[in-house]
């Protein structure tokens, strides 16, 4: 039973991760706060008195809308504007009341509201035809962040917007990939450090776990371009870390054609355990160094190389976490039955062999 | 005191051997250097002298790339069964290695000199000072030493799995890769206009890249050489 017990916590873990992450709804965001002054030029409003449309994305402003609140903020000033209209629950208009010298023409956008909490679009705004002073002095609102009110939801990233379900799928596979290419780097130096031989066994581990790894790392190149068609509107972009990653599968690939072209078992295990660590250095040059050289467009990245932590809310860690724990447990068991045919393989030979 | 005289003196000699045997026949470099400045020329018939600054540097980087990978992929000697027997008690494997990437970098220092003067010759100087090309010239022979680091141990395990030269490409071209995006970044830089000292940072790296190669290829040479 405790043989099998965490074979089935994985099972569990992932049927919890799955249902989550295709369950939970995404929290609401605010899309767009725009000039609408071209339709509204000819109802005789002055110039300084601009309607402008705001549009959020989930948001639920037609529930108490009197209580929806803009606000503009450029750095610790901030300033209210009148909403004059609710349209529908992601469409409101709001006025752009302003006085004529303002301290900056770029403005971050804020929404107040009890059940979306505070909403945040920076740099949503950007005025004309203002005079710029940074002394000058705006009306105070009493402004107070607000938190959600809504049950359990994903948070609103700009631009990533739904796709941030794919974490859950992307990032475990590299986690996995790496605690199998890890399993094989351990298993390849205990092949090289035994006497000269020794079995071949710590070479199968080696093999098998490097074969599972390449599926997992594989299957991360898939789910990465997918989502890079998505969001940044191409299958494969030039970035380090992608350029790692695939270089890193490419690696393994002739480690496992090296082994194809070695005939001798014991010579096949020893030069498949020097070249896999060879890999693995590569590897953690390519997955944990160069990206903290270089500039990356992927998320959490920037200078660093681990995901970011103001990415990762509490929402997301509680599904995160038991995604990557579950996938690595997956992992393992495929491991292990690779293992197994492998070897049940050879044994077969070998009798047919005699 | 002694051993490190013996063991420099085995070094010495072992590439003293291998720079004998290659001038012995010398249809083997003579072959080298034509296949880099047929290949030059080819890049040179293809784009004129008017090859803009990233496609001038792309090229030079994968023409000096495939010149190098030829130069090693040659057949060798000391691969031949008797004779690693016969060095196998004769020599210590490091020092066999150590003579090897000492001789690789002599090797694929000449032919990248070679082939880089043929491109500056062919495809002009327009995207660089003299002494811009001289920065260059210095990543290219950093990374001609990269690749004899790595390619003295990918080689000799290629010739003991006996899979010949795709072998040594299956094997050596993509645990090359993170030395060549740090070199085209670098040309790349200098030919922006950048200053040296601000990417200087890359040819550190790339003798880091090829320090780390190195050792492991000492560390793990023994076990590649050994029955």
């Amino acid at each position: 039973m405790i043989q099998r017990s965490w074979k089935i916590g994985g099972i569990a873990l992932l049927a919890y991760v799955f249902w989550t992450t295709l369950t939970v709804p995404l929290g609401p965001g605010l899309l767009e706060f725009r000039d609408r002054n071209e339709a509204a030029s000819t109802d005789g409003i002055t110039k300084r008195i601009e309607t402008y449309e705001l549009i959020g994305l989930g948001t639920h402003w037609t529930v108490q809308p009197e209580e929806l609140r803009l606000f503009i903020r450029k750095g610790d000033r901030i300033t209210p504007l009148p909403i004059i209209d609710v349209i529908d629950d992601t469409h409101a208009h709001a006025a752009l009341l302003l006085p004529d010298t303002l301290p900056s023409k770029a403005w971050d956008v804020l929404i107040n509201h009890p059940i979306d909490g505070t909403l945040f679009l920076q740099n949503g705004l950007f005025v004309e035809g203002f005079v710029v002073d940074e002394s000058a002095q705006l009306p105070r609102p009493q402004f107070e962040e607000r938190s959600s009110d809504l049950p359990h939801h994903f948070p609103f990233q700009p631009r990533i917007f739904e796709t941030i379900r794919n974490l859950m799928l992307h990032v475990p596979m590299w986690f996995t990939m790496f605690l199998l290419m890890g399993i094989a780097f351990v298993a390849s130096i205990r092949q090289l450090s035994q006497s000269a031989g020794g079995s071949s066994l710590f070479d199968l581990r080696a093999e098998a776990s490097v074969q599972v790894g390449m599926v997992f790392g594989v299957l991360g190149l898939l789910t990465g371009s997918l989502w890079a068609r998505y969001t940044w509107g191409a299958w494969w972009v030039d970035d380090p870390q992608l350029n790692g990653a695939l270089v890193t599968v490419l690696v393994y690939a002739g480690y496992l054609i090296l082994r194809g072209s070695v005939e001798d078992e014991r010579l096949k295990a020893r030069l498949a355990a020097v070249y896999n660590l060879f890999a693995f250095v590569i590897l953690t040059i390519l997955l944990m160094v160069l990206p903290r050289f270089t500039e990356s467009l992927h998320p959490g990245k920037g200078g660093n190389p681990g995901f970011n932590s103001y990415d990762l809310d509490s929402s997301l860690r509680a599904v995160f976490y038991p995604a990557v724990l579950g996938w690595m447990l997956l992992g393992t068991w495929m491991y292990r039955i690779r293992l197994q045919a492998t070897r049940l393989n050879q044994k077969l030979h070998r009798l047919n062999d005699e | 005191m002694n051993r490190l005289m013996s063991a420099l003196s085995n070094i010495r000699f072992l590439l003293q051997h291998a720079i004998r045997v290659e001038l012995r026949n010398r249809h083997g470099i003579a072959g080298l250097l034509v296949f880099a400045v047929a290949a030059v020329y080819t890049c040179y018939q293809a784009t004129g002298t008017h090859a803009e600054q990233e496609s001038w540097n792309a090229l030079a980087w994968v023409v000096l790339l495939f010149a190098g990978f030829n130069a090693v992929s040659k057949p060798w000697a000391d691969d031949d069964e008797g004779v690693r027997a016969f060095l196998i008690h004769a020599v210590q494997p490091q020092h066999w290695l150590i003579a090897r990437t000492l001789y690789y970098m002599v090797l694929l220092g000449t032919v990248s000199t070679v082939t880089f003067a043929a491109f500056l010759l062919f495809l002009g100087m327009d995207h660089m000072s003299g002494w811009t090309a001289g920065h260059y010239y210095a990543g290219v022979m950093l990374t001609s030493t990269a690749l004899a680091s790595l390619l003295a141990m990918i080689q000799a395990l290629a010739s003991r799995a006996g899979g010949g030269f795709s072998l040594i490409s299956v094997l050596g071209l993509p645990l090359i890769i993170p030395v060549i995006l740090v070199s085209t970044r670098y040309g790349s830089d200098l030919m922006r206009g950048i200053a040296f000292g601000d990417t200087a940072h890359h040819l550190l790296f790339l003798a880091t890249l090829s320090g780390g190669f190195f050792a492991l290829g000492y560390i793990l040479f023994p076990y590649l050489w050994r029955d």
